[in-house]
Parts: C-alpha cells; structure tokens; sequence
C-alpha cells in the first residue's frame, strides 16, 4: 500500500523555484483574466492594451523607467537592513526627508550645477540615514524594535514634507499650488525624461551585490544578520555594524527621494514618496534580500503599477487594480513556499 | 504482541493483567521529519521502563504523544485496557498519566504548597495557608517524597525542586510517571534518592517511564528498556539480558568500541601555566554567576570541569573565550593580560571555542556550510586581503574542515542547519581545533553525538593535548570527565569547590562537590 | 439668461458686463488670451476622445461627481465621440503616468479636475495637439487652459446665514490644503459672518487631502469640541454635515445638495455646475476654435447656493437673499477695504476693491481667521 505526503525539504532547488514563480504569475493573471470577464471587461484587450502601453511606446518605457528607479531605491533599502536581520518599514520616511533635504539645498545654495547636484545627492543620504538614526540607536543599544520606529517616523516626515511644501517653502510666485518652487537644478535626462537616477541605481544594486559577496564586510554582515550569536562569539562588531548598515539602508532611501525630487518630479510636495517605501518592503522580500534580485522584483513591480495605471485609463477603478496586483503577489508568495515541498510516496506498513 | 504472558509472570504480575499505557503502530510526522514511525510499547504495573535513544531518536516526540501535547497521525493509544484519544493535557492527566519534564514547570516565587495546588481542579476554592500546607505534608507522607510546604520554590536545590514537581504530578493520582533526562540536573547522591523513590512508587503497583541517554543509569534502574533508533523502535529487551555495550549498539545501530585506553601525556610540555585566572568574578542581570574563580591550565593537560548544568561552567567559557568581560579579577595568557581583550583577540591567540550551544552561537544555521566554516579565519589571507573576501578561498577551507572532520557534504552551498547535529558539531570542532593553537574550550562536546562519535571527539581532544594544547573540558557526564582529564575541577553556584587530579578523584568525592561541599569541608 | 455659448472667455466677459457688473472685471490676467495661439485643427466627432482625470471618485457626491455629471453633459450633447475618465489621481509623479496613457491613448482633450501643476504640464508640453484644462490652475500654455469658479461671492452670501445661526460665533473650517480656494473660501465666508456679527471668529483645520471621510469627520469632531458651532470646509462629501447633524451644529456644504445626511445641519451648499463649460469646450475643440481659455464661471451660472436648508430662519434667508441680489446687481461687492491680515496689518488699504485676479489668488487670512497662516 503506498501512500503520498508531502514532505518540505529545507532548500528550494532553483529550478523549481523559478518555474513556480512564473507558473504563478500565470494563473495570477488567470485568475485576475477571469474576475474582469466575469464583470463585463475583455480581459485579452486589456492585455493586449497593457503590454502595448507599457512596451511598445517610448511613452510606456520612460514611464516604467520613472517608475523603476524609486523602487530599486526604495528595495534596496529595505534589502539592506533585512541583511542584518532589521526590518526597515521606514523607507518611505527616509525617501521624504532625502527629498526634503535635497530640497533644502536646491532652494538656499547657489552654485555650478556640478557642484549643487552632487551636494543634493549627499544631503539626500545624510537625510534618509538621519531619517533612520533613532530607531537604529534604539535598537542597537534599547534593544526596542525597529519595526514600529521606523513605521512611526514616516508619518512625521510625510507631515514635515506637507507643512514645508504648503507653507515656509511654498511657491512664492503662486502658480503652483501645494508645493515648493521648481528646482533650479535637476538630475539630467539621457532618455526622453529618464534621468540619471535610474542607471545610478542599478550600479548601486551591482556595488552592493558585489560586497556582500566579496568584502569582508559583506561575510561579517551575513553571519551578524542569521545569527548576531555566533557574529559576537567570533568576536564581530555587532552592534557597529548593525548601525552602519542600518544607516546606510536609510541614505539608500534618501537617495532616491533625491533623485525623485530632483530627476522626476521636479518640486518637493506632499505625497512624493508615492508609497515606493512601502512598496519596497514587497520588493526586497521577493527579492530575499538579495541586491540583483532586487533589479528583477523592481522592474516586476514596475510593470505591475504602469500596467496599472493603464488599467485605471480602461474604466477599471483603482480598487480593481490594487486586487489584481495584490493577488500576483499572493501567489507569487504561494509559489515560492510550495517550491519547498516535495511529493513523497511511502510504503505503509501493513499494522 | 510476542508473549505478554510471560512478561506479567516475569514482572510477578497474574497472567492477564493489562498494560498501562499500551501504543500500537504509532507514527508521527513533521514536515520534513519522521519522528516516530509504528512504534509499539507496552508498559506493565510495577515496572520502570527505561525509553533509550539518542538525540532525536524521537523519545521526546512519543512521550509528548502519550501526554497528549501532540496528537499521533497513525496508530492507536490504549491506556488501563480502554483506548484512548488525548484532545490536551488534562485529557492525559485525567487518564493517570503525569509527566515531569527536564526544565520544571514551577513557580519559583510560590511556595511548594502553592506549586502543588496550582492549576488542580481539587483545590478548595477558598482554603487557608495553613490547611494548603497541611495537605502538602499529607501528601508528601502518603507519597514518600520528603519536601517542605511552607518553602520558597526559589530557594530549594534543584533536586528538591524535582522532587516538587514528581510530588505535583503524582498528587494528580497519576498511575505512569514519566521522567525526561531526570538526572541531568542531579547529583550522583540526588539521583540516589530518585531512584530509591521511585522504586517506592511502583511497589506499589504504578508505572514509570525514564528516558535516558546514560546506559549505566539505566541498567541500574529499569526492568525493561526500550531501543528508539531514527523514530522507530529498535528493541524491548529485558534489563538483566543487556550490557551497556549491547545497548550502545542498539542505539547507534553498529558495533562500535566503548572507552579506549588512553594514557595520561606522559611529559608536561612547560612548566609554567598557558592561562591563568585570578579572583576571576563575573555579574549577571540579578546576581553574580561567576564569584572569585582562580585556577591555573598548564599545557598539555585536560581540565575538566564538573557540575550539575547551571551552575556558571558556560559563564566560565565565556569569559575565558573573550565572550564576556569579567566585572572584576584577571585573567593572563601566556604572560600577557587578557582579561579585556575581546573573542577576537583571544581567537587570533590560539583560544579556540566549542561552545554548548552551537545553534545559537557557534554557528549560523541558516547560512552555507562554507560560511559557518569559515568563521574562525575568515578574517585573515588567503580568505581576506585588505578588506576583500575570497569565496573561493573559503569554499576550500571549508572543504579541507569538513574532510578532516569526515563530514560529507552534498552541497556546500547548502544551509548548515541541514546537516545532522552530530556533523555540525564535528565540523565546529573541527573549525575550532584549527585555531586552537594553545587552549581548546570544549563545552559539553559530547551532546548530540551517538557514542561513536563521542569516542572520534574524544580521541581529537587526546592528541590535541599530546600536541601540548590545554583543553577545558566541560561535561556533565562524569565518567566521561573521570576517563579522559587530568584533572577535574567541580563548579557548584559559580564557585570553584575544588579540584583534584583524576587519579585521585572517585564518583563520590565529586559527586559531594557537586552538591555544594567544598573540598576542604570533605569527609 | 446666459446662453451655453456665452460662456467661453470672452462669454464669461460679456455676462460679467451684462450683469452690470463692471468693476468684477479683473484688471489683468484673466481676461487676456494667455498667448496668441492658433485654434487646434478641428476633429470629427466620431473620431474625438475627450478624457477627464478626477482628483476623487465619481460616487463622492460632490466635486468629482460634478464633473462626471459635466462629462455626461458631454456625452449627451455629442452622443459619438468617445469619453474615458481615471478616478482618485495623486498628487504624485502618478499623475503624469495618467495624463501621459490618455495621450498615448489618442485623446483630443483632457480636462484635469484639480491643480496637477508639473504633473500636467509636463504631459501638455510634449502633446502640443492635445487640448489641456487644468481646474483651479494658474500656469496656462500654449494648448492648456484653466477654469474655476468665483466660490467666493456664495460663501460670502453663506457666510451671513451662518453668522446669523451661530450663538457663539466661531465657526469651524476643515480644509484640504493651505491653497488660494481655501484662502478665499474661508475669508469671504467670515466676512459674510462679520456682516451680520463683528465678533465673529473662523478656525480651519488643514487635513491634506481633498477626500478623506475618516479625516473630515474628525477634524469636524475636533472643531465643535473646540466650540465651534456652524462648520464650512471643502471637503468633496459629505463627513462633517454628519458630525454637525449629531452634535447639533450647522454646516454649510459644498459642491452638490447634501442636505438629506444632516437636514437639521444643513444651511446652505457651495453648488457647481460645470456641464455648460464643458460641452461649450468640447464643441469649440471640435469645431476647430479652441485656444486656451482661462475662465472662471461665475456667480449665478456655475457657482451659486443651494436653497436654504429648512433650519434656516425666515428672515435670515431673506437677508442673505437680500444681499446675493445685490451682488448680482452689482450694487454690492463684499471684498471692498479695508482688511487685514492676521498680524494686523493692512493688506487691502480702506476703500479698495479686490479684484477678480487678486480673490483668486488670494494666499493670505483675513483677522480673525486662525489655522492657515503659520
């Protein structure tokens, strides 16, 4: 008599975990393919009108360009901190302050661009790790969650960037309304409206990528993140490091809210960070952590969201969209646990 | 079911008498683990079953089925002839079954008339201090286990904890008694006394079932043992049919050769100490864990440290690894004062470390074999130059360890908590021996390993030795320590009581220190 | 009577004189063509796509379910040409990502409904074909337009009822954004209030959206715990009126009539009616005249209020219909000097007359205002 269990094996052979992933995309697009027919939309026009929008015009790829370069920031970040085993919810919280910081420095100092440009960069990132400084000293010497500090503080500088855009650096000429003056300086373009920010982002991905795996550093913050134990027993700063990578998961950030506000967007208001913060933490996680898988789930999401947007200028609401996204993503997380399990056939024995 | 008549007869019971606690084919799955596979046993009235098997071998796993913590997936469950289906707990205890496990499920703020009364549906709603303590004493009468109601929990040994909670249990008119590991926490005299009690107990017509990896005790106590091998039943033999090489065999499943002959390193290498400690103290959260140690670790010996767990040997390896910083007194290396200087410093000075609890220090389960291995020269050419690390470099050196270590590995690339616990310990040891260039601190080695590999690690830490390094050796196994140190020094309440070279030392002098009698208040 | 046709630029400059009127003309801005460009080429209606980006949803009962009710004015009047609409756009770099998929999406003409700024022009710059309104804007282009609506001449007329029905005299405000609307919004509404009690006071509370229910509600709860007893805000539903209706407030609305949430609440609405503004748009893209316009629809014909509610006494209706006549006569304007702001200096001198331009960007608070100016 055999029977079948199912039997979870402590490793995903990568094969198996890739097909899955795309296996559920499929059916999540199924899925979504059938929820819209049901309720009176043609769902292969609609795709055929996502894919066109998004891939066939130049219009579509500056738009998930636009749109990828926040989230590989944003990813990132949260990427980082996962390393060592912190949650950093915050990001939207860092992104707003390094835009505001930045901000700060277009509007009050004058100079050559090539001075100013790189200035904003690193106000955005001393912004963002300010942004995450708290929390982390929290954490590393309190031993109070991260989690919950860095949630906290967004909202602090979500009101922060709303209060400055709407009142001491509000447009004084009055032609815009809720924001502050246009930049005098901006991230170039080198593609229709694609700036710098996005190439910049990759690279960083690739840096990052590379010294986890080939820095000592990187070895230090991958034993300090699975078991801050065994990085004390073998004599590692484990506190230093917690707060370093902490801090540089909140410049990551904030150096995105700089490029969003300088490359994209243009003025700082109310509302920049787009949720690319939270969006983050979903990037990062299906990434695992990882920096070049972050380039992947980024650019997923990206088209996700663009496809989105296509969606809403179809007649769908913005509620049907989210659902849809939501649900590529709950099977996405399905697939990545299923890809643990193994069928087994074992022989009963006869009792 | 093979001759059951003549079990009853041999355990002088009338033919026909049912088991206890009868278990028929019962299996139990984890995702990913067999932990019990159609294990049958039978426990008769009057007798003490003693449950054998490595860590692992799913002891646990059966008694937590029997005490209705886990439900079975597979077979059937009869207890006093009725079968049964436990839903919690209470459905067990209800049943006459009671359970003591190794860490006590004791209010220590309570008093041990409070602790016994806890949670037990026959307390009076509303009864005085005085008739609780009175019906403690009762108990403790009727029960044979002296304790003393009106005692603090907090303050009691641990022995007399464990005699509070056996008394906790048995006050529920439990019927089988099942203890885990029970001496683990006891000294030589204290397990005496358990085991005087608990032959009282089934005099009277109760069960008991000990689960033990310690052969000689088991011997000693039981009537029948039971074999648990990878889940499955191996065996039920009669006690007085097995020897303690026989069940060692059983255990592991091969023949393997118990206690090699090892000479004591004839040469002391240099007579000067490797390290030395003074009035070495250390505070904890609420009080001090570690009071005034001193000793001295000449090279090419074994120290061994006794005493019941808990009582400061893993602060001692902290503080001498560089873990923990001692809040007062000193510590030399080799002439050079290291009592500030770090895990990492002590390392790269030839200190090596295996600690007790390697999941949570002495490895990162969750990462590759090669990073785990890596650990300890990570930081150094040829794996790190100027900053840069060389994964090449160190999937070879994680090679090299795990082949000196007879580790095979499928896949470095694969998760270290795949590994079985007897292979990460071989490959921490391994990992540790390597940079243990003057002193190994080897913290309860041997826990994990099936006794083959104890004997492999054993013969690790004797050449170690030969080779002139001093190793710490902490166990609270004492034949091990009586077998393979130099010397043995006991710790009892972060105090050392005394030591003594092994050829002077015998079970019961150190047994004694154990218990908290110094060595110059020695009989 | 105002015809539909009436009320391009140059319509909305004809009804204003033919209101007698005269000096509602703005001196500048307003009236002048904002550049000198040639009409878009005319398209066939069959062929025409008209898109409408909403700031909230459709369903909120008031600003964007206005709009909708003008894009089906639309589709009514010109039964062949192809709408679509996106609802709820952020503030946000989203915004160009909308406007950019109806250009890519073959739209003739889209109407923002909400100040988008950047996020517009930056589309309406790189489709020089397209026609582009922005509502509440203040930046035309060469293919972009802006309308709103001179609110300020209702909420005044509003304002008198509520000074009159509120024992304490403080009213409450909740507000989306400090911006130019709510500025004017909340000064004429006081000043109406002043006209019939001096005393009276107005505190806003700004919540940083235009449609957020949870947040209206309580900011309308924090402002009658604070002892205000009439609330106005310019919330695009209806929260708040439910607040004032519980704790036995006043409010006055606006947008749509709301007053069956809250009939004892209920004074009066800021009502708006875009439809003849967008079907005259449309036909002049379609024809071939568009140029941009920069229009705003005046009192009495795309802004007005709603019939009192059934809580407001008799004579303080007849005295605020009273006044209403005058303005629209033009015997009356309410925003004559002198004001102040509110560190008391003097911003409009004794005798001055604000002038279309300056109410409609109007960025600071009268005396007596507190909650906007930090």
């Amino acid at each position: 008599m055999t029977s079948m269990r199912l039997q979870r094996m402590p490793l995903a052979p990568p094969r198996v975990a890739f097909a899955l992933r795309v296996l559920s995309v499929v059916l999540a697009i199924l899925t979504a393919a059938l929820v819209l027919w049901g309720s009176g939309h043609n769902p292969l026009a609609l795709g055929a009108k996502v894919i066109s929008s998004t891939f066939g015009s130049s219009f579509g790829l500056e738009d998930l360009s636009l749109l990828f370069s926040p989230l590989i920031y944003c990813g990132l970040s949260v990427a980082v901190a996962l390393r060592i085993g912190a949650w950093n919810i915050g990001a939207e919280g860092q992104f707003n302050f390094g835009a505001l910081c930045a901000t700060g420095v277009a509007l009050f100092v004058s100079g050559p661009v090539w001075v100013i440009l790189p200035l904003m960069g690193v106000a955005g990132m001393i912004g963002g790790a300010l942004w995450i400084l708290v929390p982390t000293l929290a954490r590393a010497y309190a031993d109070v969650s991260e989690l919950i500090t860095t949630l906290l503080m967004n909202f602090v500088a979500m009101l922060l960037v709303y209060w400055l855009a709407t009142g001491p650096w509000l447009d004084p000429s009055g032609m815009a309304l809720a924001t502050t003056s246009r930049l005098p300086v901006s991230v170039p373009a080198f593609w229709g409206i694609v700036h710098w920010g996005l190439p910049i982002a990759i690279l960083i991905a690739i840096a990052l990528s590379l010294f986890v795996t080939y820095t000592r550093w990187g070895y230090e913050v991958r034993i300090a993140g699975a078991n801050p134990g065994a990085a004390r027993y073998a004599g590692m700063p484990v506190r230093t490091q917690l707060i370093g990578i902490m801090l540089l998961s909140g410049a990551l950030a904030g150096l995105g809210g700089m490029m969003e506000v300088a490359g994209t967007v243009g003025r700082l208001q109310g509302g920049i960070s787009n949720n690319y913060g939270y969006i983050g933490i979903m990037v990062a996680v299906l990434a695992r952590a990882a920096p070049i898988g972050v380039l992947a789930t980024a650019f997923f999401m990206a088209v996700l969201l663009n496809g989105g947007i296509v969606l809403q200028s179809q007649g769908l609401t913005t509620h049907t969209v989210l659902a849809v996204t939501g649900l590529i993503l709950l099977y996405a997380a399905i697939g990545d646990e299923a890809a643990h399990y193994k069928i087994l056939r074992t022989k009963a024995k006869d009792g | 079911m093979r001759d059951s008549a003549s079990v009853q007869q041999r355990l002088g019971l009338t033919p026909g008498t049912p088991p206890i606690l009868s278990l028929k084919s019962v299996s139990k799955y984890f995702p990913g683990v067999i932990a019990n596979e159609s294990v049958d046993l039978d426990v008769y009235p009057g007798e003490i079953h003693a449950l054998l098997g490595e860590n692992g071998a799913g002891k646990s796993t059966l008694m937590n089925i029997v005490t209705g913590i886990y439900k079975m997936d597979a077979g059937e469950l009869i207890v006093d002839g009725r079968r049964r289906d436990f839903s919690s707990p209470t459905d067990a205890i209800e049943a006459g079954i009671g359970m003591v496990h190794q860490h006590f499920k004791l209010v220590r703020a309570f008093t041990v008339a409070e602790n016994i009364h806890l949670g037990w549906p026959e307390t009076p709603k509303r009864i005085s201090r005085n008739s609780l303590e009175t019906r403690t004493a009762q108990l403790a009468t009727d029960l044979g286990l002296a304790v003393n109601p009106k005692a603090v929990v907090a303050d009691l040994s641990t022995g007399e904890q464990q005699r509070v909670e056996i008394l906790r249990v048995l006050a529920r008119d439990a019927k089988l008694l099942i203890l885990d590991e029970p001496t683990a926490v006891l000294t030589p005299q204290e397990a005496r006394e358990l085991f005087t009690a608990l032959r009282a107990f089934t005099a009277r017509g109760n069960a008991v079932i000990f689960i033990s990896h310690k052969l000689e005790e088991v011997l000693e106590i039981s009537d029948r043992i039971t074999v648990l091998r990878n889940g499955e039943k191996v065996a039920t033999e009669w006690t007085k049919d097995c020897t303690e090489k026989s069940l060692a065999q059983l255990m592991v499943g091969r023949e393997i050769v118990l206690t090699e002959t090892h000479k004591k390193s004839a040469i002391r290498v240099k007579a000067a100490p490797v390290l030395s400690l003074s009035d070495v103290s250390l505070k904890g959260e609420q009080d001090t864990v570690l009071k005034n140690i001193s000793f001295d670790l000449y090279p090419g010996e074994i120290l061994g440290i006794a005493g019941v767990a808990g009582n400061g040997q893993r602060e001692l390896t902290y503080v001498i690894s560089g873990l923990s910083q001692p809040s007062s007194g000193k510590i030399v290396l080799d002439g050079e004062d290291v009592t500030r200087a770090g895990a990492r410093a002590l390392a790269q000075k030839g200190i090596g470390h295996i600690p007790e609890d390697r999941l949570h220090s002495g490895m990162a389960p969750t990462l590759s074999i090669t990073d785990n291995a890596v650990l300890r020269e990570y930081g150094a050419p040829p794996l790190s130059r100027k900053g840069w690390f060389s994964p090449r470099g160190a999937a070879n050196l994680a090679r090299e360890i795990a082949s000196i270590a007879e580790v095979m590995v499928p896949d470095f690339n694969m998760p270290a908590r795949n590994l079985s616990g007897g292979n990460q310990q071989r490959l921490v040891a391994r990992r540790e021996m390597r940079i243990a260039e003057r002193i190994l601190i080897a913290a309860y080695p041997s826990r994990g390993l099936d006794v083959g590999a104890i004997n492999t690690m054993m013969r690790y830490f004797l050449e170690l030795r030969d080779s002139g390094v001093a190793v710490v050796l902490i166990s609270e196994e004492l034949e091990e320590l009586l077998s393979f140190s130099d010397r043995i020094a006991v710790m009892f309440h972060g105090e050392i009581m005394g030591t003594c070279p092994t050829d002077k030392a015998d079970a019961e002098t150190i047994g004694l220190m154990m218990g908290g009698t110094r060595q110059e208040d020695l009989p | 009577m105002i015809s539909t046709k009436s009320l391009s630029r140059r319509g909305f400059l004809n009804m204003g004189v033919a209101a007698g009127a005269g000096y509602l003309l703005p001196k500048t801005g307003l009236i002048s063509p904002a550049h000198a460009a040639t009409p878009l080429a005319p398209v066939a209606e069959e062929d025409a796509h008209i898109a409408f980006g909403h700031t909230g949803p459709t369903s909120d009962e008031g600003w964007t379910w206005a709009h909708d009710q003008g894009m089906k004015a639309v589709e009514a009047a010109f039964p062949k040409l192809r709408t679509s609409y996106v609802e709820s756009i952020p503030y946000s770099a989203d915004a160009t990502r909308i406007f950019r998929q109806f250009v890519a999406d073959d739209a003739n003409m889209v109407f923002a409904t909400s100040n988008y700024g950047d996020f517009l022009y930056d589309v309406a710059n790189r489709a020089p074909d397209v026609a582009f309104y922005e509502c509440d804007g203040r930046s035309p282009l060469e293919n972009l337009g802006t309308f709103y609506l001179s609110h300020w001449y209702p909420s005044y007329v509003a304002g008198i009822a509520a000074g009159a029905m509120s024992p304490s005299g403080k009213l409450g405000y909740v507000a989306s954004f400090p911006v130019p609307s709510v500025y004017s919004g909340t000064n004429a509404f006081l000043m109406g209030a002043r006209s019939v009690n001096p005393e009276a006071t107005l505190q806003a509370i700004v919540i940083n959206s235009w449609f957020d229910p949870q947040a209206a509600t309580q900011a309308g709860t924090a402002l009658i715990d604070n002892g205000c007893d009439v609330l106005f805000g310019i919330m695009d539903e209806a929260g708040y009126l439910q607040v004032a209706e519980e704790r036995g407030a006043k409010a006055v609305m606006w947008n749509t009539d709301l007053r069956r949430y809250g009939p004892n609440a209920y004074i009066s609405s800021i009502i708006v009616d875009f439809k003849d503004f967008y079907v005259e748009q449309v036909r002049r893209r379609l024809a071939g005249e568009w140029t941009p316009t920069q229009d705003l629809l005046p009192f009495g014909n795309g802004v007005d209020v709603d019939a009192w509610g059934e809580s407001v006494p008799a004579e303080v209706a007849a005295k605020a219909d009273a006044v209403k006549a005058s303005i629209l006569d033009g015997s009356f304007n309410p925003f004559v000097g002198e004001l102040k702001d509110t560190k008391g200096n003097v911003k409009v001198a004794k005798g001055a007359t604000m002038s279309e331009q300056e109410l409609y960007h109007w960025n600071w608070s009268i005396e007596g205002v507190s909650g906007l100016d930090s």
